[in-house]
């Protein structure tokens, strides 16, 4: 079977890839603050995002609540979540090698998807909202793509300003460079901790709303996005917060491309193999994260 | 003492050797798969308990192992004790492949560099169904061996153990220990960090891929799914870290116990049965890191290696 690849599809290859790559980019993000402010490596993100999902899921079966309302609801409930469990478990971990931070939050994973197995079974589950598609010109994108691009993008740009401009977004930045330096300028390294953990959770959240609206979900569904956001700090730069940005859309668009030049199937493998590259050319990411 | 616990554990060795005779086809099997759990608990050990680096994807070598010993057996027709140490050789070429670029770097990359690494073999795999069978799987021509593969099996998990003895008590164990210690102390003392950890991890993969392949062989039928789970890992990993990570006898001794308690407890709950093993998991990372080896050489000022 040989497919004749046009400009068009080409341009519609980039775009999509650009849309998922923006909802990457945010999860990510939640994924590299954790590891940038704590040297925590979370395994539990994707089941965080997974958690953001059910309650999606939840709130529009028993409720009938428009699911991008319940962002409202996803980000700060799990924020919650975040920071309970920051506050019992992860904290023990935060100077600990990456031995224990990886087994504690994998341990947290498998409990938090044995826990949405009991309370939704199994199932594939999937939330019927937005279907169809926006045409423009020779391209074609489904409505929740965009919209959720659209609201990645708003969250995103969000976290930045939040990161950039605000007392508290320096802060997280501080301990992020230096814990010692901060706590000697009078942060309270652990209150950033907690806040860093509830708002990783919540980014991870407002992922899973957004990816239910796209995607039938299922409890197993996080450990994918786990993997992705790992692919994306790494290639963006581990601890370089605009590095997600870059990495994300650049994951999007690997992925995309692999699946028009190859198949769908491969695109993880794809950009696992460039993941390996980046580390043997460039192991500090593609803008400049820190070694070690 | 010493001379007790020796003579114990021949004896040991003796009665596991006589076992066949007198066990049953279930008992044997459920040997078989005591015996697989030290070998891939011990082999983890001598990346991660020895050098400190963490390999987050271990049970990629027991898939790769599997599948080169039934994509061998099956189309072929290798003997199958030869197929499976192929996969020992095919798993620890995966780990040169993964390990050169990888282990160059210091901290935390190598971690998560084999954190998705079964999850790309489980989608190669899936993808070549020419070769692989794809997502349908792979079977195995019927063979009744149980009996040859327990001592297969066996022959792996003592090897592995005998292997670690051997290593820890060796000047290369010594390196790999100051590298788990402090990186930039072995480099400056001279030792060629980044040569010695791609050894540990050649060694660490080649029983993983031998054990798959007597796995698969022992099933004689496998899966994506089944021979790449991210659980397996999870699963050595705490059995080492429960007996003593960095210890001879620790692995061994986190097998054998929580591979008991899995057969006993856990199956009778099986919709908690996740739940209960994350439990164990942050039980044991918050509160004995060091394992029950760890914490009897404290105690009772053993030697750190035991």
């Amino acid at each position: 079977m040989t497919v004749v690849i046009t400009p068009t599809m080409i341009g519609q290859v980039v775009i999509s890839g650009l849309l998922a790559g923006s909802l990457y980019a945010m999860v990510a993000l939640g994924l590299g603050l954790v590891f940038g402010v704590m040297r925590v490596l979370n395994v539990a993100h994707g089941p965080l995002l997974m958690l953001g999902a059910y309650t999606t899921f939840g709130l529009f079966q028993w409720l009938g609540l428009n699911p991008y309302l319940s962002l409202l609801v996803s980000m700060p409930a799990l924020f919650v979540v975040g920071v309970v469990l920051q506050r019992l478990l992860v904290r023990r971990v935060v100077d600990a090698p990456e031995l224990s931070s990886l087994l504690l939050t994998f341990g947290v994973s498998i409990a938090l998807v044995n826990l949405a197995q009991l309370a939704f079974t199994s199932d594939v589950r999937s939330v019927e909202y937005l279907t169809g598609s926006f045409v423009l010109g020779p391209f074609a994108f489904s409505k929740s793509r965009v919209i959720a691009c659209a609201f990645a993008l708003v969250i995103t740009a969000g976290a930045f300003v939040l990161l950039k401009k605000t007392r508290l977004g320096k802060a997280i930045r501080a301990v992020s460079q230096s814990r010692e330096v901060a706590q000697v300028c009078g942060i309270n390294v652990q209150r950033i901790h907690l806040i860093t953990f509830g708002a990783a959770s919540a980014l991870a959240a407002a992922g899973g709303t957004l990816i239910a609206v796209m995607v039938a979900i299922q409890p197993e569904m996080g450990q994918v996005y786990t993997f992705k956001s790992f692919l994306v700090i790494v290639l963006g730069g581990a601890g370089n917060y605009p590095g997600a940005l870059l990495g994300g859309l650049l994951l999007g668009l690997i992925e995309q491309l692999s699946s028009l030049f190859l198949t769908t199937q491969v695109n993880e493998a794809v950009a696992y193999v460039l993941l390996v590259l980046v580390l043997l050319v460039r192991p500090t990411g593609l803008l400049k994260g820190r070694a070690g | 003492m010493t001379r007790w616990l020796r003579a114990g554990f021949l004896l040991l060795l003796v009665l596991l050797a006589l076992y066949p005779m007198q066990g049953t086809g279930y008992g044997i099997r459920t040997m078989l798969q005591l015996f697989m759990w030290i070998a891939l608990a011990q082999s983890w050990n001598l990346i991660s308990g020895l050098t400190g680096y963490v390999s987050f994807g271990h049970v990629a070598f027991f898939g790769m192992g599997a599948y080169t010993a039934a994509i061998l057996i099956g189309t072929l027709g290798w003997p199958w004790l030869l197929a499976c140490l192929a996969g020992g050789v095919m798993a620890m070429v995966l780990a040169l492949v993964i390990g050169w670029p990888c282990l160059r770097l210091k901290g935390p990359y190598f971690a998560i560099a084999m954190l998705g690494l079964n999850e790309v073999l489980r989608v190669i795999v899936s993808y070549y169904e020419g070769l692989t069978g794809g997502g349908s799987g792979l079977s195995l021509p019927t063979l009744h061996a149980s009996v040859p593969i327990y001592y297969a099996m066996g022959l792996v998990a003592l090897s592995v153990t005998g292997l670690t003895y051997v290593i820890i008590t060796s000047r290369f164990g010594l390196r790999l220990m100051t590298i788990r210690e402090d990186e930039v102390a072995a480099e400056a003392m001279g030792i060629d960090t980044f040569r010695y950890k791609l050894y540990a991890f050649l060694l660490s993969a080649v029983a993983p891929g031998i054990v798959g392949g007597l796995a698969a062989r022992d099933q004689g039928y496998i899966e994506p799914t089944s021979v790449f789970p991210l659980i397996t890992t999870i699963t050595m990993i705490v059995m080492a870290l429960f007996g003593g990570k960095g210890t001879i006898w620790g692995p061994v001794l986190g097998a054998v116990l929580l591979f008991t308690f899995q057969e006993l407890v856990w199956a009778r709950f099986i919709y908690l049965h996740q739940l209960l093993f994350g439990a164990i998991i942050v039980g044991v990372v918050l509160l004995m890191p060091r394992g029950i080896l760890g914490v009897l050489q404290m105690r009772y000022n053993l030697p750190r290696t035991i």
